[in-house]
């Protein structure tokens, strides 16, 4: 790496005090969103009666109980709800990094008369509410015969394809940004060196930008997964459940059972969070992999 | 932009048809009907209209008269403010000081992106434990210091406080995403040579980091005005229907309310509409003020 | 139809050792098995049987999630389809909103289920008046003894055209649960079926005294239920359903009285500190926690109070003590929610017989039971309950209704939650005065008014 010199440099320097104020807000705030995750695991480990009134003890002795994840388990197929999820974010993730990465650079790089209404398009395009969008697109989903077939592959795909849509403006926005900020000259070089559009988009943009793609495919892959409203329009029958899905099923509208709340969002969580750790070093890969240098 | 490269037009559609292909059938399309749905008369979501208002434009005039609408604008404003200096200024100074460390570095990058992945629901209900009356955590540790009397935080004069950090808190770890890898973009050797140069750590991060990292921030900027603009979830767990008092609307919350707890669907597609009208606009401000502002 | 009897009475044992696994229970669903012989000696009169093989029905219901009978369904639709060889695709959820609107989109586009257990009042009239669902009356002209061990006049006729469509299992009552332990605490005897309001009023001041909340209510979130039974004190249950003209009628002057004792019961103290800030749940955590002695909800809660404490037994539910003409014995309760077959199944011939045999299947008099446990029922023959299986608070809120001496279903259910603004979501300015009364129940009947 470019930076080990200057890395290096820096190690010598003694530890300052500058320092140590840094990682203390760093940690202080680290507090802030370890902590209610935190407790959510220590709840679901809880009896629900306990929760409301005793919610910042430990389960310990007494108070521990897998009840929770009893119920959680007790008559569903939850391997298989997290199949059906894994399928529709990973799918909404790779299209909308695909799609957004071609429609930013355009964006971008490129002048043209109706961008400035592209532009507020994409902007308006985050506000829309899903309640405001969903009944035309069920319409849509029944005219082609992807709805109500308690088939799931064509379930799956009456909920991924809206989902892209949803996700493309907000990805569209970010790279926005991140492209503005690439030197164009590495553009120009490979130009010079005679790559046509197509190859410079795919053999230099897009490496550049596999860090915000990284950033953008999270993201999507989360509203995907946690987006119950869309899915729940969609996956109506035992074998089509998504995770979510599932899970919101057991725990009710009333909203007294805490403890099986606490356990369903730690089943929808920890998987994801495991996933990403595991993920965390692709995506640093990618970081290293896109560095611009100069 | 100045390069020849891009002098042909040609490819743009290449690029432009598949993205824009999607959000035509997914989204533009919908949501002309739901601009339709505004002039109609319609109860319950996915039921079909009654018939056309009278006169037409009824719900329109009746976003103008609504006292709700304006406390709703108004705590939108304040919430537009919160996110910008509090999730915003938060983001930057932690994705500053994270870049600045060596130790560490992922760890920070994975815990910061927590609350992001947490059920609204759950955050809800450990909100409401926090700020309980009688007595949450806030009150307990209060008691403990040697107040008497319980501080109500749902009040009329705690309650946007009350709504507003938790969801200042929920997001920013959103922005510091994005902001960090932004600030990984920017190479080392232009530190390197800033530091050879005897820059202080802090010219650093004012002639380096930040400029370069403009254009992200205008980014997190658009993000941060429609994001407030639409919140609803959270807000809407720990203060439902407005309370106390109707003090808390929110655009968001409201318009959810009519959707799906008063059954006036077309009011609350009116009220997107409006939702939508601001948000471009305040995109385009926002756009226009960071864009302008030179470091 | 002997096998047809014998396939029942084995579904009802199998059932009832699943959920049960006592033998007094064991019982009870054999003997109703004969009972329910009336509805399933139908099958074999329609000419037209169909020709053999498994039918595959779509079935949404609002039995998911924590709805207390999901498991009792489950188990059901299993013995069912073993005993039928018919399949059942289910797409039951919790009856939330979205859920709703799922529902309403699902008959507007032509995808809806072939059964549908649903609500049977405004939430149902989209597809009743769409002519989607078909009456029980239809249905009897084919099946004639179709939903007989139902009393018609309780099934829950649609507002629409006040015609049957739906069969009703369960239905809901509403009632003053209590926290024994503190009228313990505050020296007070527990209200019961002679207490009038008036005691009831200086019970409350006693446990104020006492240091405790004596009603745990939001008015701000749900004063719905004292909504209710402040204004029935005014009424009595014949009159109750009937929603005022206007606000100077005898019912409109009713609405008024009875919101002015709900003004009072603020003013007086007997809310928590922070009812117009607090959230139902917050309440409601009162009343468990014994800092409030008081609560009126509805059935659905005897659920959730067994689930939030330990000791059930320190709770039981009564009367809400009456005034005027209203014994404190008239409560509020109905039949919300009912089994319809859609008008595209039944005219299917090939559903349209496993459609009518389902729900005779899911309706019949020991099923009936099971489900409704400690609710209301539409039954003929009544509910038999096997109480050895109840905790005492639901033996306590199966006592309430036996006891009754009338029964008036909510007045709100025919208010628009659009026009119930005024004076519900307004309830917090009407209490601490800042608005007028009849001025809020006139707004509301305008809005009511303009709604039709």
């Amino acid at each position: 790496m470019a930076g080990t010199n200057y890395q290096e440099k820096q190690r010598n320097h003694k530890f300052s005090l500058g320092m140590a104020g840094i990682y203390a807000v760093l940690i202080a705030w680290a507090l802030t969103t370890i902590y209610p995750l935190f407790w959510i695991l220590m709840n679901s480990f809880k009896d629900k009666k306990v929760i409301r009134s005793d919610s910042f003890s430990l389960p310990l002795g007494e108070l521990f109980t897998l009840d929770n994840y009893r119920t959680a388990f007790d008559r569903v197929n939850i391997l298989g709800a997290y199949r059906n999820s894994l399928v529709i974010s990973l799918s909404v993730a790779a299209a909308v990094i695909l799609l957004s990465g071609l429609a930013s650079y355009a964006l971008v790089r490129y002048d043209f008369r109706v961008k400035g209404l592209l532009n507020s398009m994409v902007v308006a395009g985050m506000m829309f509410p899903a309640f405001a969008t969903i009944i035309p697109v069920i319409r849509m989903m029944n005219v082609v015969g992807l709805a109500n077939t308690n088939q799931i592959p064509k379930s799956l795909l009456a909920v991924i394809l809206p989902q892209i849509a949803g996700n493309l403006s907000f990805a569209i926005v970010v790279l926005r940004g991140y492209i503005a900020g690439l030197p164009v000259e590495l553009e120009e070089a490979a130009y010079m060196e005679g790559c046509n559009i197509f190859q410079l988009f795919f053999k230099v943009v897009m490496p550049l930008c596999k860090p915000s793609f990284a950033t953008i495919g999270i993201f999507s892959f989360l509203w995907s997964y946690n987006d119950l409203f869309t899915q729940s329009f969609f996956l109506k029958t035992k074998p089509e459940y998504s995770v979510t899905v599932l899970l919101s099923l057991l725990t009710s509208q009333e909203g007294t059972n805490y403890g099986l709340m606490a356990s369903s969002v730690s089943l929808i969580v920890f998987p994801l969070l495991i996933v990403y750790l595991f993920l965390q070093k692709y995506i640093v890969k990618g970081l290293t992999a896109g560095a611009v240098k100069g | 932009m100045s390069s020849n490269i891009y002098k042909n037009k040609k490819p743009v559609i290449f690029f432009l048809v598949p993205a824009f292909a999607f959000l035509a059938v997914f989204l533009y399309y919908p949501f002309l009907q739901n601009i339709l749905n505004s002039f109609r008369v319609i109860n319950n979501l996915g039921s079909s209209a009654k018939g056309w208002n009278d006169p037409w434009f009824a719900n329109y005039v009746e976003l103008f008269k609504d006292a709700n609408i304006r406390t709703a604008l108004v705590n939108t404003l304040k919430m537009i403010a919160a996110t910008i200096v509090g999730q915003l200024g938060i983001a930057i100074v932690l994705a500053l000081m994270v870049d600045n460390i060596k130790k560490g570095q992922k760890f920070f990058r994975t815990v910061y992106f927590f609350p992001i992945v947490i059920a609204a629901t759950a955050l809800g209900l450990l909100f409401n434990i926090v700020f309980l009356y009688d007595k949450g955590m806030l009150n307990q540790l209060r008691e403990m210091f040697g107040a008497v009397k319980l501080v109500d935080f749902k009040d009329n004069a705690h309650a946007m406080l009350t709504m507003m950090i938790p969801v200042t808190w929920q997001y920013v770890g959103f922005y510091f995403i994005i902001l960090i890898t932004g600030l990984n973009n920017i190479s080392d050797d232009l530190y390197e040579a800033a530091t050879i140069d005897g820059a202080s750590k802090w010219q650093r991060v004012r002639y380096i980091s930040l400029p370069l990292l403009h254009n992200v921030i205008c980014t997190c900027g658009v993000l941060a005005v429609t994001g407030a603009l639409k919140v609803f979830d959270l807000p809407w767990i720990m203060f439902p229907k407005g309370m106390p008092s109707n003090s808390t609307w929110l655009t968001g919350t409201y318009m959810y309310y009519h959707a799906f707890e008063s059954h006036n669907v077309d009011y609350s597609s009116a009220i997107s509409v409006l939702i939508v009208v601001l948000g471009v606009v305040t995109a385009k401000i926002v756009n226009a003020v960071f864009k302008e502002k030179d470091y | 139809m002997k096998k047809m009897l014998a396939m029942l009475l084995t579904g009802a044992m199998v059932f009832s050792l699943a959920a049960c696994g006592n033998s007094s229970s064991g019982n009870a669903p054999a003997q109703s098995g004969s009972s329910s012989e009336g509805s399933s000696s139908t099958e074999s009169k329609p000419a037209e049987e169909p020709a053999g093989g498994p039918v595959t029905l779509n079935v949404t219901t609002t039995y998911a999630g924590e709805d207390t009978n999901a498991g009792n369904y489950q188990d059901a639709i299993a013995a069912w389809q073993e005993e039928t060889g018919n399949k059942i695709n289910d797409a039951s959820a919790s009856s939330a909103e979205t859920f709703k609107a799922r529902v309403i989109s699902d008959f507007e586009m032509g995808s809806e289920p072939d059964v549908l257990f649903y609500f049977n009042g405004v939430d149902s009239n989209p597809f009743v008046e769409a002519g989607k669902v078909v009456s029980i009356d239809e249905i009897r002209e084919v099946y004639p003894d179709y939903a007989m061990n139902m009393k018609d006049g309780m099934m829950g006729a649609s507002p629409v055209d006040g015609k049957n469509y739906s069969v009703p299992v369960n239905g809901y009552w509403e009632g003053l649960f209590v926290n024994k332990s503190v009228c313990e605490a505050a020296g007070i005897e527990i209200p019961t079926a002679d207490t009038t309001w008036e005691e009831f009023m200086e019970i409350c001041q006693k446990v104020k005294d006492a240091g405790y909340t004596p009603i745990a209510a939001s008015f701000a979130e749900i004063p719905h239920y004292w909504f209710e039974f402040c204004i029935y004190n005014y009424l009595t249950p014949a009159t109750h359903n009937i929603l005022p003209e206007s606000v100077d009628d005898e019912h409109g002057k009713a609405w008024v009285d009875g919101i002015s004792d709900m003004k009072v019961l603020y003013e007086k103290g007997f809310l928590p500190e922070n009812t117009l800030s607090a959230t139902d749940g917050e309440t409601f955590q009162l009343f468990i926690d014994g800092k409030a002695a008081f609560l009126i909800d509805g059935s659905w809660k005897v659920g959730g109070i067994e689930s939030s404490t330990d000791d059930i037994d320190n709770f039981t539910v009564t009367y809400v003590p009456g005034k005027n003409d209203r014994k404190s014995t008239d409560i509020i309760g109905g039949l919300s929610s009912g089994w319809y077959i859609t008008r595209k199944a039944w005219d299917d011939p090939e559903k349209q017989k496993a459609c009518v045999d389902f729900i005779s299947y899911m309706t019949s008099d020991e099923m009936v039971s099971k489900f409704a446990s400690v609710s209301a029922t539409a039954l003929k023959n009544g509910v038999q309950v096997d109480e050895s299986q109840l905790s005492s608070l639901a033996v306590a809120g199966l006592d309430m209704v036996e006891g009754a001496t009338g029964m008036a279903g909510a007045v709100q259910d025919q208010v628009t939650q659009e026009a119930r603004v005024p004076v519900f979501n307004g309830m917090p300015d009407i209490v601490t005065g800042k608005a007028d009364i009849a001025t809020a129940v006139a707004d509301l009947l305008a809005l009511v008014e303009a709604g039709q």
